[in-house]
């Protein structure tokens, strides 16, 4: 069994109909101020639904819309960086200035360490007699030979046969 | 404070970093040499104390005396110079330097005569001993080391 308001409701609605309808209308103490009402009812339900109903973008609104929130994207990203920073120690001076120390801490050793690490026993570093010669008018049996002291790192030019002098010749 | 410590630092690094390349002038004695063997040997002359053992063992005599000798300083591995004694000369014409040493080219001269020649790649850490003419009992040696 409905109530008087369920009734009221569905009569305002349109929903009673035949014989409901006929006994509602007709259980009405004032139709007139009723029919008013539902009259005023229909145009508020009205109004709602054309000013309640989602509004559409228009494509013009729509790309404003996503520019502005590209925007606001990145006006918000540099502050949410910066409160980083503040909470991290690698900031990008204290990178530069660490690569900087350990590039003059490498130097450093690169100079030193290296520099008295020289091999002496390497060949390169020790003299090298490219060529040699005698006169051979003067000293036609003399030969010539080359070789490195290296426990001395000393290079020894060796001549054999060379005219042999006076000991005058060992003079001042 | 802390930016001029780091400051610092790097000044420091790059000043030596440069000092490899900063060629110091380095001087070149050459030495003419009589070695020989006799009861009181003189002490080995200070210019060749570097090279006192390999003359001793290789040679095999016990007394070496500088009859001759010129130290010269290179400004530009381009100089020349002569090392003489009264009978003998040296003459030393630098041709060039690189990283390892000079390169040199040797004449050995009795009065006017060119006994011997060589071209040679001195190397600053690498003295050189050239074995010249039997005079008298003793050796004639050449002997030229970067200092």
């Amino acid at each position: 069994m409905k109530t008087f308001e369920e009734k009221w409701t569905a009569w305002l609605d349109g929903q009673l109909t035949g014989r409901q309808l006929a006994e509602f209308e007709a259980s009405l103490p004032d139709r007139a101020a009723a029919e008013a009402e539902k009259a005023d009812a229909k145009k508020l339900g009205g109004l709602l639904k054309r000013e309640l109903r989602a509004q559409t973008l228009a494509n013009e609104e729509f790309f404003n819309h996503q520019l502005r929130e590209r925007i606001a994207c990145e006006h918000a990203m540099p502050i949410r960086e910066r409160n980083a920073s503040i909470h991290t120690w690698w900031t990008i001076r204290r990178l530069l200035l660490t690569g900087t120390a350990s590039l003059a801490v490498f130097l450093i050793f690169a100079i030193f360490v290296t520099r008295d690490k020289n091999p002496a026993g390497r060949s390169q570093y020790l003299t090298q007699i490219l060529n040699a010669r005698v006169d051979p008018v003067i000293s036609p049996n003399a030969t010539i030979s080359m070789f490195e002291a290296k426990e001395d790192r000393v290079t020894v030019l060796w001549t054999e046969g060379l005219q042999s002098l006076p000991a005058d010749y060992a003079a001042k | 404070m802390a930016r001029g410590k780091w400051l610092l630092i790097v000044f420091i690094a790059l000043i030596l970093s440069a000092v490899p390349t900063l060629r110091s002038a380095e001087t070149v004695w050459s030495g003419l040499v009589i070695a020989e063997n006799v009861a009181q040997p003189q002490p080995i002359p200070p210019e060749l104390t570097r090279v006192e053992r390999p003359l001793k063992q290789l040679f095999g005599y016990n007394q070496f005396q500088v009859i001759g000798q010129s130290r010269k300083t290179l400004q530009t591995g381009q100089e020349d110079w002569l090392a003489t004694s009264k009978f003998f000369g040296l003459h030393v014409d630098a041709r060039g330097e690189t990283e390892a040493g000079y390169l040199l080219n040797l004449k050995l001269y009795k009065e006017k005569e060119l006994l011997l020649e060589t071209d040679a790649k001195l190397s600053k850490r690498s003295p050189l001993i050239i074995k010249g003419p039997q005079v008298g009992g003793g050796q004639l040696l050449l002997v030229l080391v970067v200092q």
